[in-house]
């Protein structure tokens, strides 16, 4: 009886899946954007027609329907450095923060994983240690993102899911960006 | 009284005392864990589970982008841990389960205390009230005012007693009180 109980509650604890931050955004920010020194963010309130577009491309909705873009600009000039975005993907064992960063081509300059769970944290980081995020290197906005599948057989079952779920989170920051930067 | 727990067998009050201490370090790992992502205040539970949608609850007819300047140390901000609706579904889903599992057990427990039919029944009341009030007040702050807040708090502070007064007065009646008195 007492296994049952004791067994029902580590269930539950093991539901609970407080975030953890592996990097600060703005070391992300200053790793993603190097020599910018001066920031924007655009916020794009998403009409129903186009969440819709948003949501038929990726099966996906930003949080309250709004965009958030990050761009960082160098010196008097205000010269492009590139455009950032730090996307939620949510999953069974809690949110993934990926950040997507663009060059000034619209090319994907790097990808940061910036917070995962408690839980989580272990796979996140072995599926980064067997070089994850450098696979998105290059991919323009209209790539799909394919990198958890490289990982097959370097890593274990769990790793390989969450590097699934980071190319969820690429795609998306994708999508946006082409659909929503990129044209406006 | 339909079992007596001040006369079960040692193995029985033993059992009972374990699982209501465990019940007990859960419940103040669960409190650490609100501190750090929810807080105990109505403003910070209602910056947790308030939607912004509130401020503009219908989306606009044309997509409306806005930019406007930030510094540095405002990507250092530590943006409020948000429970958004699809993660509010996946804690409901995951959490009232359990919580009834819980409110279950220390009401069977409350089953073998010696204490009036009435106070019985309040007592199994707030066991399951307060786990409903927990997510009710989440859910009505997301979707109909922040002011709910009150509510989440209220219902996690009514689990924290709930199991407080099972606790104490299961460990009096087994362990404390003298048989002449418990008979």
């Amino acid at each position: 009886m007492t296994t049952l109980l004791r067994a029902g509650l580590a269930a539950a604890l093991l539901h609970i899946t407080p975030t953890v931050v592996l990097v600060d955004r703005p070391d992300a920010v200053a790793q993603l954007l190097p020599g910018a020194d001066k920031f924007f963010a655009r916020e794009v309130h998403l009409s129903d027609a186009d969440a819709h577009k948003l949501h038929e491309a990726v099966d996906w909705s930003p949080p309250d329907g709004v965009l958030t873009f990050y761009s960082g600009r160098r010196g008097a000039g205000g010269a492009l450095v590139g455009v950032l975005e730090f996307v939620r993907v949510d999953t069974p064992h809690g949110p993934l923060e990926v950040t997507v960063a663009f060059d000034t081509t619209g090319a994907v300059r790097g990808v940061i994983v910036t917070k995962a769970t408690v839980e989580t944290k272990p796979w996140v980081q072995e599926a980064l240690r067997a070089g994850l995020v450098t696979r998105y290197r290059g991919l323009k906005p209209s790539d799909s993102p394919a990198a958890a599948a490289a990982l097959r057989g370097a890593v274990g079952e769990l790793p390989l899911y969450m590097a699934r779920e980071v190319d969820k989170g690429v795609a998306r920051a994708l999508a946006a960006y082409r659909l929503f930067y990129q044209t406006r | 009284m339909l079992y007596d727990l001040s006369r079960a067998d040692v193995r029985v009050k033993w059992l009972v005392t374990c699982l209501l201490l465990t019940f007990g370090l859960a419940y103040g790992f669960g409190g650490w864990m609100v501190a750090l992502y929810a807080g105990f205040s109505p403003k910070s539970v209602a910056a947790t589970y308030a939607s912004s949608e509130m401020s503009m609850p219908m989306p606009p007819e044309s997509t409306v982008v806005v930019e406007h300047p930030m510094t540095m140390s405002q990507f250092a901000e530590v943006a409020p841990h948000q429970v958004d609706t699809a993660l509010l579904v996946q804690d409901t889903h995951v959490h009232v389960p359990m919580y009834g599992l819980i409110a279950a057990c220390l009401a069977v427990v409350v089953l073998g205390l010696r204490m009036s039919r009435r106070t019985g029944l309040a007592l199994v009341s707030l066991l399951f009230a307060a786990p409903w009030l927990d997510f009710l007040g989440m859910w009505l702050t997301k979707f109909l005012a922040a002011g709910f807040a009150w509510l989440t708090i209220l219902g996690g502070w009514a689990m924290a007693a709930g199991l407080m007064i099972v606790t104490v007065a299961a460990l009096w009646q087994m362990w404390l009180m003298k048989e002449r008195t418990a008979t």
